[in-house]
C-alpha cells in the first residue's frame, strides 16, 4: 500500500534481522520435532524475541 | 454439515480483490492452474458450445482461454473450441474485477452472481461442459455439488475440475502447529482441511460420473519469507474460513517462532521459503447409453508393457 507499511512487512523486516537467533530456535524445535512441547525451547525463543524487539525499535 | 463459513470466505474474497491491483498481482497462481485446466479441456476432440465456470474468481479460465497455448502458439487462441461461457462466482467484486479488461471482448462472457455458493441455480441438462478452478476447496458439501453439476451436464459431457488438496501448504502447516506446540501447549486450526487425492474418485462415483480421470500435479512456489506467502494468500481471497478457527490474529510469538522452523525445518539453500500447492484435477462423464464403456477386465489384446518397450518410450521421446 502506498504511503505507509503494512504491520507485517514492518515485522517481517524485523524478523529478518534475527535470522541467528531464529535459526537457533528452530534447530532447537527440528532436532525433535516428534516430540515438542510448552516452552521447550524457551530460552531460545526469549532471545529471538529480545533480538526482534530491538531490531523494530531500531529504524 | 458446515465446515467452512460462506460468509467469511465471501467477504474475504470481496476484501481482496477491492484492492484490484494487488489482487491482480497474486493471480500467478490461479492463471498457472486455470491454464493447465484449459489445456486438459483441449485434450477433448469436441467443440463446446455453452460452458459453464462454476467458481470463476476473476474469470481466469476465461481470460487464459484467450491466450494461444504453449504447446502450439500458432494455431490462436483456444477458445475457438468454445461459443459460450457462464462465469459464475458468489463474490460480485472478484467476478467482476476485470469485467473491462480487453480478453472480454475476445469470448463470449456471461457472468452470474451466485446467492447461494452451495445450490446452482441452473436448469438440468444445460451444459456442454462444467469447469472449475480453485474454488471446490471452499465447498461444504462436496457431494451435494458434485451431483448438482452432474445434473447440469448434457448427457455424455464431461466436467472438468481442479481443486486444492491434501498436502498443500504443508510446510506452513506443520510450522505453524510445532510453533504453537511450543509457544502456546496445544494447536489450533490455521488452514484449513483439504481432500485427499484417495476421495476425490470416490465423491466423483458417488455423484454419478463415468470413466474418471484423477491426477496430482504439484506447483512449488518460493518466498522470501513466511509473512510474504501468508500476504499472498490473504490477497488471494484464501485465507482460512473454518468455522471452528480461532477468531482474530496468529499471535505474534507464534507468527516469530514458525518463521524460524519453517526456515529451518523446510528452508532452501538460497534462503527462500517454498510452498507446495498440491492440485487435483478431476474429470468425469455424464453417463449416456451410447457412450464409449470401458472394456472389460482382462480383454485386452495387446499389452501395454511390450508396446511401450518397443517403441522405446520412457527412455527419450
Amino acid at each position: 500500500m502506498p504511503g505507509r507499511t503494512r504491520p507485517i512487512e514492518k515485522f517481517a523486516a524485523a524478523t529478518a534481522k534475527c535470522s541467528k537467533e531464529g535459526s537457533a530456535y528452530g534447530k532447537c524445535i527440528v532436532a525433535d520435532y516428534n516430540n515438542v512441547y510448552k516452552d521447550k525451547c524457551l530460552t531460545e525463543f526469549l532471545k529471538l524475541k529480545e533480538c526482534y524487539i530491538a531490531a523494530s525499535k531500531r529504524r | 454439515m458446515e465446515i467452512f463459513s460462506q460468509r467469511q470466505k465471501w467477504m474475504q474474497k470481496e476484501r481482496a480483490a477491492s484492492d484490484t491491483e494487488h489482487s491482480r498481482n497474486v493471480d500467478y497462481l490461479r492463471d498457472e492452474v486455470a491454464s493447465r485446466l484449459c489445456e486438459r479441456v483441449l485434450d477433448i476432440n469436441r467443440h463446446f458450445d455453452h460452458v459453464l465456470d462454476l467458481g470463476a474468481n476473476a474469470c481466469n479460465i476465461a481470460r487464459m482461454m484467450t491466450l494461444p497455448s504453449p504447446d502450439s502458439p500458432d494455431a490462436g487462441p483456444r477458445n475457438s473450441r468454445i461459443s459460450k461461457m457462464t462465469a459464475a462466482d458468489s463474490s460480485r467484486t472478484f467476478l467482476y474485477r476485470d469485467a473491462d479488461l480487453p480478453f472480454n471482448k475476445e469470448m463470449d462472457i456471461e457472468r452470474q452472481v451466485l446467492t447461494a455458493s452451495e445450490t446452482l441455480p441452473f436448469d438440468a441438462n444445460t451444459f456442454d461442459a462444467v469447469l472449475s478452478s480453485l474454488s471446490l476447496h471452499w465447498i461444504n458439501d462436496l457431494p451435494s455439488v458434485l451431483s448438482q453439476i452432474n445434473n447440469i451436464l448434457k448427457p455424455d459431457c464431461p466436467f472438468i475440475g481442479v481443486m486444492m488438496g491434501g498436502d498443500s501448504l504443508y510446510e506452513l502447516r506443520t510450522s505453524l502447529q510445532l510453533a504453537e506446540m511450543e509457544r502456546r501447549g496445544g494447536v489450533s486450526t490455521r488452514t484449513s482441511p483439504l481432500a485427499d487425492v484417495r476421495d476425490v474418485g470416490g465423491l466423483l462415483q458417488r455423484a454419478g460420473f463415468n470413466l474418471l480421470t484423477v491426477d496430482v500435479d504439484d506447483i512449488v512456489v518460493d518466498f522470501p519469507n513466511m509473512f510474504a506467502l501468508m500476504r499472498d494468500l490473504q490477497a488471494m481471497g484464501e485465507s482460512n474460513a473454518v468455522l471452528t478457527r480461532e477468531k482474530g490474529p496468529i499471535q505474534r510469538d507464534v507468527l516469530l517462532a514458525a518463521e524460524g522452523i519453517y526456515r529451518e525445518l523446510h528452508g532452501n539453500e538460497d534462503g527462500t521459503l517454498p510452498a507446495t500447492f498440491r492440485l487435483i484435477y478431476m474429470i468425469g462423464w455424464k453417463p449416456s447409453p451410447n457412450q464409449a464403456k470401458p472394456l472389460e477386465r482382462g480383454t485386452g489384446m495387446f499389452s501395454i508393457k511390450d508396446y511401450l518397450e518397443k517403441n522405446g518410450e520412457g527412455k527419450d521421446k
